[in-house]
């Protein structure tokens, strides 16, 4: 089949609607405006600023803890109080180590956990906020519109695809079909989040990790929950480590108080464990059967759940921010501070130097790399560098383990954050998992009670997850042999066990052979499967725009 | 030929909801809307119609600023303007309450047809439509699965129980309103969004419309929201298997109503 699409210019394509790319296409609407102010002729016009989104609504895809340090915000928006940013302030600090049955209280809270000054947010509720300003400043926001391809031409990003709509389950279009556009752009800006699908394409294509230490991610699971009034403060922050992770994993929990009512919870695991049969749904699912934890929930009702995956890997992890036509920001490029648990920030204000760079550019008529890589020198040379170097060993630090992490943190924060040498190692995390056979015993299985613990169906429908159901399967798995026969045996098919949407399931079929059958409408676009898949042999790709969760609240 | 189509707003479908305080609505905060699905078919109906015989599309919509969102997906759509009825006044009203302001503007429009969904998803009262053609003198018909039109003349198909359908015949200017299903609605384009930014939206406040309080006042209330209760019970049938399978079917037909 020929399709003939059609196709738009833009002075600018903006890929993903979170914190990054908002701040981004605000931060560009506001330099256009105030250069009209001072009667420059020909300025960037915010209606050619195009933004995608591959959510129906803006924010619906938007997950995190999350506490923000908002120094960027300030900067995007220095009346954002006033304006009415969405922020709980924090009000309280704390940090608990967590036996099975006993926590104890960190006396000290470590200077990178000590949030005095920051806020408790939804994600969520602050994208939509963002959304608004960007919407009001002229700006071309498209929700429901997913970038599906980047265009390369002569080894230079000339704009993206949006998604075809309208494709039934066999690929055949529908009554409705919609071919996708072709938007040219002077330069696209990738803000897809962790794990980007273009992103992926972009590193294929331009080789962009050599040189760097691969990538290191975690996944976070989360619900929100609203409680009686009177156990937690509103803006008060509680991180938990130990039980129920291993000893040799890394991640914590986490409470947030965003109201006195409302508390958001969560657990985060770094995608670098070593048994097949970890499941990070399930282990939040224990983490709520902690006496400190369930002292606080009984009684309460869960509203929404979710999940996403973190870069965790930092400064040594960090793509190369400027190509030939495209620069990355946020998450996608891998802008995170670990050790704060902190990525907000680093999204908002790589978004707005990337495009204090695009306007300049703009303004010269330039978009060479050598204009473009100005981005590069700029976050280099702002706060968004001092911030990561600090910390640029903290996550390779915990490969060893919890314990080991700890005395590796505690030797980088008395040697400027170097440790033990220039740059720690790391490996991707799916190559340490463990086979079947080496694996230790397992848990018995918890058993939810529907009221404090959910199994997983009950959680995936608390993220109002939805798509389209009659559409090509966004996982791409790249040979079902190897699900079927090698992986059980090796790694007991882990995928049933890693995706906290029950999006892999493991069929048996009448002749008694197991077979994976995909649920591809669960999906709540975490990535985890992309990333954590043994053999590398899963592509998430977008599904059809406007599908996927709805984050209310996370 | 000109086309009227009153859009609702909605809470999506499987949102989650929760009771407000007053336990006589939901919170609407976390709560994200969108069109009521049969309104999105009367929507995709309208801008068929108007692609076989000509005219305009005018989209009218009731409810707060959120609506607006509505409002500019059935722009870039395609319909040609639309109206917004936004006042505080126009705050829970009743079905009644809701046909009253909305025959207020298409008594001077005159649309030579009039779409509604055949129902809200979040009511289901399926009164609006109905009120609103006995306001506006027009004719109408319920549940409407297909619409052929022949100069002044409109043949509709209604769906009627069990697989029956009926057709009915009447003259233009006339109010349908449609069942979900009649067509296959199409995606907003990116051009169409584009295109929608400088569609004309206007926007209509009780004042200008003449209506008082007393105008709206609804002639019906809710009086309480709550959470179904859910009773569980299992029940085990005894006998040989042609009795329990003959005990299931009864129980399938007469107290499930399933059959």
């Amino acid at each position: 089949m020929t399709i003939s699409r059609e196709t738009l210019e833009a002075d600018v394509v903006i890929v993903g609607a979170g914190p990054a790319g908002l701040a981004c296409a605000l931060r560009l609407a506001q330099l256009g405006a105030d250069s009209k102010g001072r009667g420059a002729a020909s300025s960037l016009d915010p209606e050619n600023v195009y933004v995608l989104e591959k959510a129906a609504e803006i924010g619906a895809h938007c997950l995190s803890g999350a506490v923000l340090d908002p120094r960027s915000l300030a900067e995007l928006i220095p009346d954002f109080l006033k304006a009415g940013a969405p922020l709980t302030p924090v009000s309280k600090d704390s940090v608990h180590y967590f036996t099975r049955h006993r926590s104890f209280r960190l006396p000290l809270t470590p200077p990178f956990l000590r949030n005095h000054g920051n806020y408790v947010v939804s994600l969520n509720r602050l994208a939509k906020w963002l959304g608004q300003k960007t919407e009001q400043a002229g700006v071309s926001l498209f929700a429901g519109f997913a970038a599906t391809e980047l265009l390369v031409e002569d080894g230079r990003v000339v704009g993206v695809r949006t998604d075809d709509k309208g494709i039934d389950r066999k690929g055949k279009p529908k009554s409705n079909y919609q071919p996708g556009y072709d938007l040219r752009a002077k330069v696209v800006v990738l803000a897809e989040g962790v794990r980007g699908s273009l992103t992926k394409q972009l590193i294929k294509q331009f080789g962009l990790e050599a040189g760097n230490n691969p990538q290191t991610y975690a996944v976070g699971v989360k619900e929100l929950w609203e409680i009686p009034q009177g156990r937690l403060r509103a803006g008060e922050v509680i991180h938990t480590a130990g039980w129920p992770l291993a000893s040799r994993q890394f991640g914590g929990g986490f409470l947030y108080g965003l109201s006195e009512k409302e508390v958001s919870l969560g657990l985060v695991a770094g995608l670098d464990y070593e048994d097949p049969r970890f499941d990070s749904q399930e282990a939040f699912q224990r983490f709520k059967t902690h006496p400190f934890v369930r002292k606080l929930l009984e009684g309460g009702q869960m509203i929404r759940y979710g999940a996403k995956a973190i870069p965790e890997g930092g400064y040594f992890s960090l793509l190369p921010t400027a190509v030939e036509g495209a620069l990355t920001i946020g998450d996608t490029a891998g802008f995170l501070n670990s050790q704060r648990l902190k990525g907000i920030h680093l999204a908002i204000k790589t978004g707005m130097l990337a495009a204090e760079t695009i306007f300049e550019a703009h303004s010269a008529d330039d978009f060479s790399l050598a204009r473009l890589s100005q981005f590069e020198k700029r976050w280099r040379e702002s706060w968004v560098h001092q911030e990561l170097w600090k910390v640029r060993n903290y996550h390779q630090g915990f490969e060893g383990g919890f314990w080991q992490g700890i005395l590796h943190t505690a030797l980088q924060m008395v040697t400027g954050g170097r440790g033990l040498r220039a740059r720690y190692p790391s490996e991707p995390g799916h190559l340490r998992l463990k086979k079947l056979s080496e694996a230790l015993p397992r848990n018995p299985e918890l058993k939810a009670d529907g009221k404090l613990t959910f199994d997983k169906l009950h959680d995936i429908y608390h993220s109002g997850t939805a798509h389209e159901e009659d559409q090509p399967p966004h996982l791409r798995i790249g040979d079902f042999d190897i699900c079927n026969d090698r992986c059980t045996r090796e790694y007991g098919n882990p995928c049933q066990h890693f995706c906290p949407a029950s999006v892999y399931e493991m069929e048996t079929s009448p002749d008694g052979s197991r077979r994976l059958k995909l649920n591809p409408s669960n999906c709540v676009h975490c990535k985890t499967c992309d990333i954590m898949d043994p053999y590398q042999i899963i592509d998430w790709v977008c599904p059809e725009g406007g599908g996927g969760p709805r984050f209310e609240g996370l | 030929m000109k086309i009227a189509v009153a859009l609702k707003q909605v809470p999506t479908r499987d949102a989650l909801l929760r009771l407000s305080e007053s336990k006589s609505w939901i919170e609407e905060r976390d709560v994200s809307f969108e069109v009521n699905e049969p309104d999105a078919y009367a929507l995709e109906e309208a801008l068929q119609l108007k692609e076989k015989h000509g005219g305009e599309v005018v989209v009218c919509s009731l409810g707060p600023p959120r609506v607006q969102q509505a409002i500019k997906e059935a722009l870039a759509k395609g319909a040609d303007r639309a109206i917004h009825f936004e006042d505080t006044q126009f705050t829970q009203l009743d079905a009644n309450g809701t046909a009253t302001v909305l025959s207020k503007v298409l008594e001077s429009e005159r649309p030579d047809l009039v779409l509604t969904g055949l129902q809200s998803d979040d009511l289901g009262y399926a009164q609006t439509g109905v009120i609103l053609a006995e306001r506006l003198g027009y004719p109408h018909a319920t549940i409407v699965m297909e619409i052929q039109i022949d100069g002044e003349k409109l043949r509709v198909k209604r769906e009627l129980e069990a697989g029956w359908f009926q057709w009915v015949s009447m003259p233009l200017p006339a109010l349908l309103t449609i069942q979900s299903g009649i067509n296959k609605p199409r995606y907003a384009s990116l051009r169409g969004i584009m295109q929608a930014k400088s569609k004309p939206i206007s926007k209509v406040t009780a004042g200008e419309l003449g209506l008082g309080s007393e105008d709206l006042s609804p002639k019906q209330n809710i009086v309480r929201l709550y959470v179904p209760e859910r009773k569980s019970n299992t029940e085990f049938l005894q006998g040989s298997a042609q009795q329990m399978a003959a005990q299931l079917v009864d129980k399938l037909r007469n107290e499930a109503r399933v059959l």
